[in-house]
């Protein structure tokens, strides 16, 4: 038997992980005890992190389209495909008529690679990923506020918090290991205060659980400053020295009076002056924040109001505090970090400003005008403006939300091409599908969402004939005359340091187990635990004010409750690798709606009784639990179940700013199945 | 192993490996409800299957799993029969079989009910799906009809439809068992009973006797309960087959711990003082 | 018993002869942490106990029962052998635990194929004389000296390790190898005799746990509130030597392979039955089961504890829960 030290493929937390491989097969996953985040922990789909790799589903060998059926092709038949496909198009309609959906679970080499192929092969800023669904609103919010949208602190630091505020994050259940550092801090004294509308585990550990409105963090939280301003328990010092823009902030929440967020958010003026009082008179406080606060239309000014909150109390650059958005995917982080962003290239360079930078290290010219969303991809489609898509390592038609409308998208285009590990409903709408390595299977880097760069060893060969992504990616540059002969993933990497400055001083030898926190500019440089510490990424940190706006779809006559989405501890987003791990399986076996006693009571509702849930676009039929855990008018549905897709129901209404649909909030309602 | 009488769980075809299961012909179907088949078997290997009522097999459809039935034939008669329904994957596997079609068989598993220990007044009751792991005993004793006394049976389904081996009843009786049947639910064509097993326990002319129970627990309890309440029973007597999640079926898995004991090898039978115990102490 | 020193500059060169008869396998670092696997020449590493058991190669994670392979009809099966190996560096504890193990899966009827394992793996294990924080093998008899039956057992001393035979086998080891060894003197003995010794008060020193004391404990506790913090990871029944629940599964039809994979009572739908209920339906019902099960039941069957107090739980617990005072902190 060997075993292979790598890092686990679900979520943000980036968990070490060892693979047991014997006879050519993984056959069990242990944790890491000396890994500095994990500390020899894994969540229960971490220990069982690596059952779908021998899957009788993986795909195998590549397909290509013939009428209703995909049939059995080479790897160069399929390459050829694709590549005179999309050249063809691109002659007739242009570059922006192509667009990249590259994957939140690829690695760091990956994604550079293919948003190289979208600028320098194909010609288009067409590429973005699943950080649109997710964390946008924190690349754009706080790109603003501080210069830099990631994790301000390692995960560790909250143990040391003495006051943790989660809002929006079912912390146990999606980021387990964030949990575990925070209920440490419990044990030592550390008060935790959760704003969820349903009473998650972290909600019933905490010392206070608020349960807001859908959609009222604005209020909440600005009414939270507004409190703290008036107490004097702010930092005024840290906002002078700092900051700018607090005046204007200061005015703005002063609106927010305890009676006024109360009408709005629901919760009594006592309980926000109570919590109010708790964080601002901790000497560190942090705030722990996720999809909850993300996937609103006001995503962005969610954000914002965060980041104006813990500047306000000077909790940035120090063990303890700071702000934590958790990331979903293990890699999304470094998805962004590569620049598969429609405006950005890697490292967050603009594409308006460092066009010439990228043009001499690639050797063409590049195209000048930033993309198109991933969201805005899906309505050109219907449009007839973009033709062809490549989509790695993503499942749109499950994961976007209003699947009719991707599912009509999709089909509009001429030319689809997917690559990866499963089939897949987005898959079997495809006209070539490439069978990708899963993790397990390659040598790459994934960064967590603490800015963690991790090293993936691969422990197997590939399967069948699928092959390592970063090697069909270079196949692919080569056949559109962009060089790409690169020995291994390493020397990507090597290329990514070069025009990365936060990467600049990686190399996979130098990652063992720790891995490095970027920034790390150089060959020397220790890595960076710790953002913001003398001065913010943009130099002084920006306040911004931002209003309370009503969700976009609010419940009425017709369709009198709201309907949140998100996750289960057992499953991962759409359930490809999690469905096909047989203990995970059996746990949660199928959906289910979450509703309130009173709700169903009313509607004549039992506990294990099927029902439809309707929503403007569609309609599911599920079992229903009937839970005290879920505030009355709300209901929930996990995603992660194709059958009866959540977003089936959720609509695109998007975020302005960051273009994130609003999957938290849809007017709903449900009936009794016959 | 107290509530014995039947046979150590055999290994299978396989001398060394008890996984191995031996391979079992379909030879008839009969349609008990709507989703519930009654499946006769034929041993394709040349083996004595030898077994006692309250025994049950681990049944396989290769390549879907296995999962354990309770035999629902009597040994004194030679066939092997078992009760499916629809419950999940495997079942389902099962029920879209056809006549010629093979599945495994590993058994007899289980200790059956402990004829030698039983008094010879007995009550059998059953609730739904429960009745076909009973059709085992009943039968025996109509087969062995002079070894025991007074005979009786209580058996309730949800609707008409939902009845098992209605075709039998008659033959019960004459052969001198008192039967009762209710249902949960009745319409224009029933003309039985409509209420709870324990409703019809109160026609039986038996007291202090053996009873052997199968079906939900609460129905379990409420017969229990009646029985040594106002019958004399007592709760060593009764006799309950339990139903628990199984994967090996002998002892080694650890799914279907009833506190210390194995499901699958210190019961399905259970005396309701044991169970009462584990229940009581909060294991189980 | 036979016994002889092997200096410490002989033990790769005994362990790469072996090799060349049969797999070895012992704990090496990887990427800086100690885990068995198939030794290839790598530096071993027995400073630490690895925090995954070396059980691990007695029950497998993952393990095929048989293959089935369909012609009109029929099925023929198929099933595998067991490959003799070696496995150097287990400790006490764990020693124990197969021993627990032993005893389970001889309980009629046979499981053959783990027994079939057992026999085919020689065990060399390595006495404990530098006892970890977490260690508590003394209070349930299961160290820091080996107390079950081996086939070599060894002890670091100043002069290198005294290897004892403790088996017609480990007797084979040695005498069919002389190259590798000096003789063992009575001096010897005495300096493992007195390591043995001291290893043994340093652990008795940090608790007062026992089996008495643990099975009070479980009565005692509040279920209801542990229950609140456990994250269901299940880390405590894969990281146990003694655990070994497992499920079987078919893959591949119509030809396949049944297996046998390690499952966990931590997770609901272990006891779900088929029609959704559920006898133990909260997480506090199981993990209590899952006490029971260490402290009374497995005693019951089997004569020995089903804990050998290898502290592993307590390692990668995620919700920090003090597994021995069972008290729920948050």
């Amino acid at each position: 038997m060997e075993k292979i030290h790598t890092t686990c493929v679900y979520c943000g937390c980036g968990c070490g992980l060892l693979l047991h491989v014997q006879d050519g097969k993984i056959v069990g996953t242990s944790p890491s005890p000396s890994h500095p985040m994990s500390q020899g922990r894994l969540c229960i789909k971490g220990w069982l992190g690596a059952e779908f790799v021998n899957h009788p589903d993986r795909l195998k060998t590549p397909l290509i389209r013939s009428g209703e059926r995909l049939i059995k092709a080479s790897w160069d038949n399929a390459l050829e495909t694709v590549a005179s496909r999309f050249k063809d198009i691109k002659e007739r309609y242009g570059p922006d008529s192509l667009a990249v959906l590259t994957s939140a679970k690829g690695t760091n080499e990956e994604n550079y690679l293919l948003m190289k192929l979208a600028r320098a092969g194909f010609g288009t800023n067409n590429v973005d990923h699943v950080a649109r669904l997710c964390h946008a609103p924190t690349v754009a919010g706080l790109s603003y506020a501080f210069g830099s949208g990631a994790m301000t602190n390692p995960i560790s630091s909250l143990s040391q918090a003495e006051v943790v505020l989660i809002i929006g994050s079912n912390t146990s259940e999606q980021h387990p290991l964030v949990a575990f550092h925070i209920l440490r801090g419990k044990s030592n004294g550390a008060k935790i205060i959760v704003a969820d509308p349903r009473k998650t585990q972290m909600a019933d550990l905490a010392d206070i659980h608020i349960t807001p409105r859908l959609g009222t963090d604005i209020a909440l939280i600005n009414c939270l400053l507004n409190i703290l301003i008036q107490e004097d328990l702010i930092n005024r010092d840290f906002i002078a020295k700092r900051t700018t823009g607090f005046e204007a902030v200061s005015e703005s929440v002063s609106h927010y009076t305890p009676e006024v967020a109360e009408k709005i958010t629901g919760i009594p003026a006592g309980k926000l002056q109570e919590v109010a009082r708790i964080f601002g008179s901790a000497n560190s406080a942090a705030i722990v924040y996720a999809m909850g606060i993300t996937q609103h239309t006001t995503g962005t000014d969610n954000v914002q109001a965060l980041a104006n909150l813990v500047m306000a109390t000077g909790n940035v650059g120090r063990e303890g505090t700071g702000i934590y958005p958790l990331r979903g995917h293990q890699n999304v982080q470094g998805s962004c970090d590569m620049g598969a962003l429609p405006d950005l290239y890697c490292g967050y360079q603009k594409v308006i400003d460092a066009r010439q930078k990228f043009e001499t290290a690639w050797g063409r010219p590049l195209p000048q005008k930033p993309g198109l969303t991933a969201m805005e991809m899906m309505d050109a489609a219907i449009k007839g403006k973009i033709k062809a898509m490549l989509i790695v390592g993503e499942n749109p038609v499950i994961s976007f939300p209003d699947q009719e409308k991707i599912i009509k998208a999709l089909k509009s285009l001429d030319f689809l091409a997917v690559m990866d590990i499963f089939p897949t409903q987005t898959a079997d709408l495809a006209d070539v599908v490439l069978p990708a390595a899963s993790f397990a299977e390659k040598n790459g880097t994934f960064t967590s969402t603490e800015r963690r760069i991790q090293m993936v060893r691969q422990a197997l060969e590939p399967i069948g004939e699928s092959r390592q992504e970063w090697e069909v990616i270079s196949s692919l540059l080569s056949r559109f005359g962009v060089p790409a002969d690169y020995a291994s993933a390493a020397d990507v990497m090597k290329e990514i340091a070069k025009l990365t400055p936060s990467y600049g001083g990686i190399s996979h030898d130098r990652l063992g187990v720790c891995g490095l926190q970027w920034p790390c500019p150089s060959t020397d440089h220790p890595g960076t635990p710790v953002l913001h510490v003398e001065k913010f990424t943009a130099g002084l940190g920006k306040f911004r004010p931002v209003e309370h706006r009503e969700p976009a779809e609010l419940p009425d006559l017709e369709y009198p409750l709201l309907l949140t989405t998100g996750r289960s501890l057992y499953h991962f987003h759409t359930g490809t690798m999690t469905r096909r791990t047989s203990l995970l399986d059996r746990e949660v076996p199928a959906a289910y709606v979450e509703m309130n006693p009173e709700d169903a009571g009313a509607l004549g509702i039992r506990s294990g009784q099927k029902v439809i849930v309707e929503s403007r676009r569609g309609q599911l039929q599920m079992d229903c639990r009937v839970t005290p855990d879920i505030s009355q008018g709300t209901i929930f549905i996990p995603f992660h179940f194709n059958e009866a897709c959540a977003n089936v129901l959720t609509g695109q209404a998007l975020d302005p700013t960051s273009k994130i649909p609003e999957l938290k909030v849809t007017a709903a309602r449900i009936r009794r199945a016959e | 192993m107290e509530a014995g009488g039947g046979q150590m769980s055999q290994c299978s075809s396989s001398q060394y490996n008890q996984y191995i299961p031996m391979q079992a012909e379909i030879v008839d179907i009969d349609v008990e409800s709507p989703n519930t088949y009654l499946i006769s078997l034929k041993l394709l290997d040349d083996v004595e299957f030898c077994y006692a009522p309250g025994q049950f097999v681990m049944v396989s459809v290769m390549g879907l799993g296995e999962c354990p039935i309770s035999i629902t034939s009597t040994p004194t008669r030679n066939m092997l029969q078992l009760c499916i329904r629809r419950a999940g994957k495997i079942t389902n596997g099962i029920m879209d079989c056809m006549i010629g079609d093979v599945l495994g068989i590993r058994g007899p598993c289980g200790n059956g009910f402990p004829l030698d220990e039983m008094k010879k007044d007995i009550i059998i009751a059953g609730g739904g799906s429960g009745f076909a792991t009973l059709r085992s005993l009943i039968n025996y004793i109509v087969d062995r009809r002079s070894e025991f006394k007074k005979v009786a049976v209580a058996y309730g389904a949800r609707t008409r439809q939902d009845l098992y081996f209605m075709q039998e009843y008659k033959g019960w009786q004459q052969a001198g068992i008192d039967v009762g049947i209710t249902v949960d639910i009745g319409d224009e064509k029933w003309k039985g009973n409509v209420g709870l097993v324990t409703s019809l326990l109160d026609r039986f002319d038996i007291y202090g006797g053996s009873a052997a129970i199968c079906g939900p627990s609460v129905m379990i309890n409420a017969v229990a309960q009646k029985l040594m309440k106002e019958r004399n029973f007592d709760h060593s007597d009764i006799y309950v087959s339990m139903e628990r999640h199984m994967k090996c079926g002998v002892g080694k898995c650890e799914h279907c711990m009833i506190g210390p004991y194995h499901a699958c090898q210190d019961g399905p039978v259970f005396t309701y003082d044991k169970l009462m115990r584990l229940f009581r102490n909060g294991e189980g | 018993m036979m016994k002889a020193l092997l200096p410490r500059n002989m033990l790769i060169p005994f362990l790469s002869k072996i090799s060349q008869k049969m797999e070895v396998i012992a704990p090496v670092l990887i990427q800086g942490t100690p885990a068995f696997c198939t030794w290839t020449g790598q530096d071993l590493a027995l400073e630490e106990n690895p925090l995954h058991p070396p059980t691990e190669f007695l029950l497998p994670h993952k393990e095929t029962l048989f293959r089935y392979v369909q012609e009109s009809g029929r099925y023929t099966f198929e099933e595998e052998q067991a490959v003799p190996r070696l496995i150097l560096g287990i400790r006490p504890c764990d020693l124990r635990a197969a021993n627990v193990l032993d005893r389970i899966f001889e309980q009629p009827p046979r499981d053959h194929h783990y027994l079939g394992r057992r026999r085919a793996t020689l065990i060399a294990v390595l006495n404990c004389t530098k006892p970890d924080d977490g260690c508590l093998c003394t209070q349930f008899g299961s160290g820091p000296e080996a107390k079950d039956e081996y086939d070599l057992l060894i002890t670091e001393i100043g002069p290198g390790y005294l290897v004892e035979a403790g088996s017609p086998a480990g007797i084979l080891l040695l005498s069919d190898n002389p190259e590798f060894f000096h003789d063992a003197t009575d001096a010897h003995l005495a300096e493992k005799s007195d390591l043995m010794k001291k290893a043994s008060e340093q652990i008795k020193l940090h608790s007062d746990i026992s089996l008495q004391k643990m099975k009070d404990r479980i009565k005692r506790a509040d279920w209801e509130s542990l229950e609140k913090e456990c994250f269901n990871c299940g880390g405590c029944t894969f990281v146990c030597p003694v655990c070994h629940c497992f499920n079987i599964l078919d893959l591949g039809i119509p030809d396949g392979e049944r297996v046998r994979c390690r499952d966990t009572c931590i997770l609901s739908g272990f006891s779900r039955l088929a029609g959704g209920a559920n006898p133990r339906k909260s997480p506090g019902e199981r993990m209590k089961n899952w006490y029971l099960d260490k402290f009374e039941y497995t005693p019951q069957k089997t004569g020995l504890a089903g804990c050998v107090g290898c502290g592993r739980c307590q390692k990668v617990c995620m919700a920090e829960i003090d597994r021995w005072k069972l008290e729920a902190v948050k």
